[in-house]
């Protein structure tokens, strides 16, 4: 029997070396802040090229926000608080999430002109227009396509596209208008980008962390857009957007780009490229960051969005008349081929 | 979103009801003889155990807090003594399934999990006493888990998987209680050598979509993943019926390509076992 308890003693105590978390516990103001400034620090994917383009040192920002902490501070003053660190990063993707409030930075198309009128829009679409799924679409006067997409968050499936692209293959060209998309679900992008090409293009590539350094990351993975083995679209594209392009559907810009008969117009994409994780604080709030970034065929950021080939803003004096400069431009400019 | 008291209220529930099924008596063979060491016993046992506990739970890459709560698991064990070396060795197989439920400090999200697990091996046993019966072998086994957060989007769950090769060590005493017949067991299994997934530090399941699972599998070893199951168990005869009460503690932990995982559990089991004697045909 003694051997018997030597064994389990024995084997009790070797268990000592558990796999503890890396931070401390912590629920006041100060260790919250700990917990967020660490969790950028190791886990943000734009950390360096952010302290590159927008001037800020991430390591001074730990003493710069601790200095308006008190441990007597209410939940609310601490969220704001936290909500401005992180507005230093000014990343659409970095969200703190409570029951008081979503923590935001939305600067990357608050403080632009926002280049759509949802009347205007709907006037062009009438009133029997198509619906398939996420995508509404019509036939304007000229024969040209008309093509809304408002939410990559709206599912389409591949009967949708292929019946689409059917019901409006005798149209001269076509406008696929994403204004107002704020992203959504990577797969739809790709399945509506492989409706573009005949051929399998290089769209861009990406990668993620693999440490928590700042700059360990993966090597970077070619990322390619296949044609779809259904109908495809065979004439000129006009793609139609504006700074609240963003997440996924700066990711479909990036796409389309490569694609011979398209022709990006409008204003720049609000960006967002760095596929988002979560995680959370001691306190119990939510916590999402940008984790993966992706890139241009060239290997370049669109973080901060991507150029247009043609920039046009709406002239919304031509609104009382029921014109979108933006929509008319694209005839146009189709109207050429 | 499910509310989490009710969530424990249930499971506890779903225990105590699998329990009392699991304990109607059945007209079983039991004897002493079944309790005595198993080298000189009936060459064959099968044990069914329902399990309740706590469960703590931590994977960094979905949130760096600990994660408690409750774990509801169920355990079939089989044991046979073979003809090797002359009738020293026993082949035993183990089947482990558990469901936990487990909250973050705050109380403002949850984690769902499932594991399954399946080992088998061979110990070489020994009786240094009468009554004393040690044993010590390998066993080969696989561990298939995941564990869900309610909250996160793009990386909302995580994935377990391990295959690998334990060191296993036990030791089995028979005494009576007054004249009830009793055997207290004890057996530790501790993973040496394997293979286990695991994704990179930021890496998403979107990109391992795309890419495939291969550069995910690792080799897990006490360095990397240290983990440890141990089982302290009672058996007594009650009438015609040897049941089984006793404690299981599961140990589960990584630390690879930055990520830190455990899964702490201790469970309370309780259970029967069955006797049988293996007869050739003349």
């Amino acid at each position: 029997m003694k051997h018997f308890l030597f064994i389990i003693a024995v084997l009790l105590v070797s268990l000592t070396s558990c796999q503890k978390s890396d931070f401390e516990y912590n629920t006041s103001p100060q260790g919250n802040l700990d917990a967020l400034w660490q969790l950028i620090d190791e886990r943000y994917c734009f950390l360096s090229y952010k302290e590159e383009q927008l001037g800020f040192k991430w390591q001074e920002m730990h003493a710069k926000y601790s200095e308006k902490l008190n441990p007597s501070m209410s939940r609310v003053q601490l969220f704001e608080v936290l909500c401005q660190m992180l507005s230093e990063l000014k990343d659409g993707h970095v969200n703190i999430s409570t029951s008081l409030d979503l923590g935001r930075n939305w600067s990357w198309k608050e403080d632009y002109p926002e280049n759509l009128n949802t009347e205007l829009r709907q006037q062009y679409l009438g009133t029997d227009y198509h619906i398939g799924s996420g995508l509404k679409y019509t036939i304007l006067p000229d024969n040209i396509a008309y093509v809304v997409y408002e939410s990559f968050s709206d599912a389409i499936g591949d009967g949708n596209l292929s019946d689409m692209i059917a019901y409006l293959r005798l149209c001269n060209g076509m406008i696929l208008d994403i204004r107002g998309n704020g992203g959504g679900e990577l797969t739809n992008a790709e399945k509506l980008s492989r409706r573009f090409t005949n051929e399998k293009v290089l769209v861009g590539y990406m990668c993620h962390k693999t440490g928590k350094g700042h700059d360990d990351f993966s090597e970077p993975r070619a990322e390619y857009i296949e044609p779809s083995e259904d109908i495809r679209w065979q004439k000129p594209v006009v793609l139609l957007v504006n700074r609240s392009c963003y997440s996924a559907a700066n990711i479909f810009i990036r796409n389309m780009k490569e694609m011979p008969l398209v022709t990006v117009m409008g204003d720049s994409s609000g960006g967002g490229s760095g596929l988002p994780f979560s995680s959370e604080l001691p306190i119990g709030w939510s916590v999402r960051f940008s984790a993966s970034p992706s890139f241009d065929a060239r290997m370049q950021q669109i973080e901060f969005g991507i150029e247009p080939d043609v920039s046009v803003s709406l002239d919304e004096s031509l609104a009382p008349v029921g014109t979108d400069s933006m929509i008319e431009a694209a005839r146009q400019l189709l109207q050429k081929y | 979103m499910i509310s989490k008291r009710p969530l424990m209220r249930y499971i506890v529930s779903v225990f105590l009801c699998l329990l009392t099924v699991v304990c109607i008596p059945m007209p079983l063979h039991a004897e002493q003889a079944a309790l005595e060491p198993v080298a000189n016993r009936a060459p064959s046992s099968r044990a069914f155990l329902l399990g309740i506990g706590r469960t703590n739970q931590l994977d960094t890459y979905l949130s760096p807090m600990e994660y408690k709560g409750v774990q509801i698991s169920f355990m079939t064990q089989s044991e046979r003594m073979t003809r090797l070396a002359q009738r020293h060795i026993s082949f035993q197989s183990t089947f482990h399934g558990a469901f936990t439920s487990s909250d973050n400090p705050a109380e403002t999200a949850s984690y769902l999990g499932g594991r399954l697990a399946y080992d088998a091996g061979w110990h070489y046993h020994c009786s240094p006493l009468k009554h004393l019966d040690l044993k010590g072998g390998a066993l080969i086994g696989t561990d298939l888990g995941f564990i869900y957060n309610d909250r996160n989007s793009n990386n909302p769950a995580q994935a377990h998987f391990s295959l690998d090769l334990s060191l296993s060590a036990g030791a089995a005493y028979t005494f009576s209680l007054g004249k009830l017949p009793m055997r207290a067991s004890y057996q530790a299994d501790l993973p040496m050598l394997g293979i286990m997934f695991s994704p990179e530090f930021g890496e998403s399941y979107y990109e391992i979509s795309q890419t495939g699972v291969g550069h995910d599998i690792i080799c897990a070893h006490p360095g990397n993943a240290l983990s440890l199951r141990q089982m302290l168990m009672m058996d007594f005869c009650l009438k015609r019926i040897t049941l089984r009460a006793g404690y299981l503690c599961d140990i589960r932990q990584s630390n690879a390509r930055s990520i830190k995982y455990h899964d702490f559990s201790h469970s309370f089991m309780f259970g029967i076992v069955r006797h049988f004697q293996l007869m050739k045909r003349p």
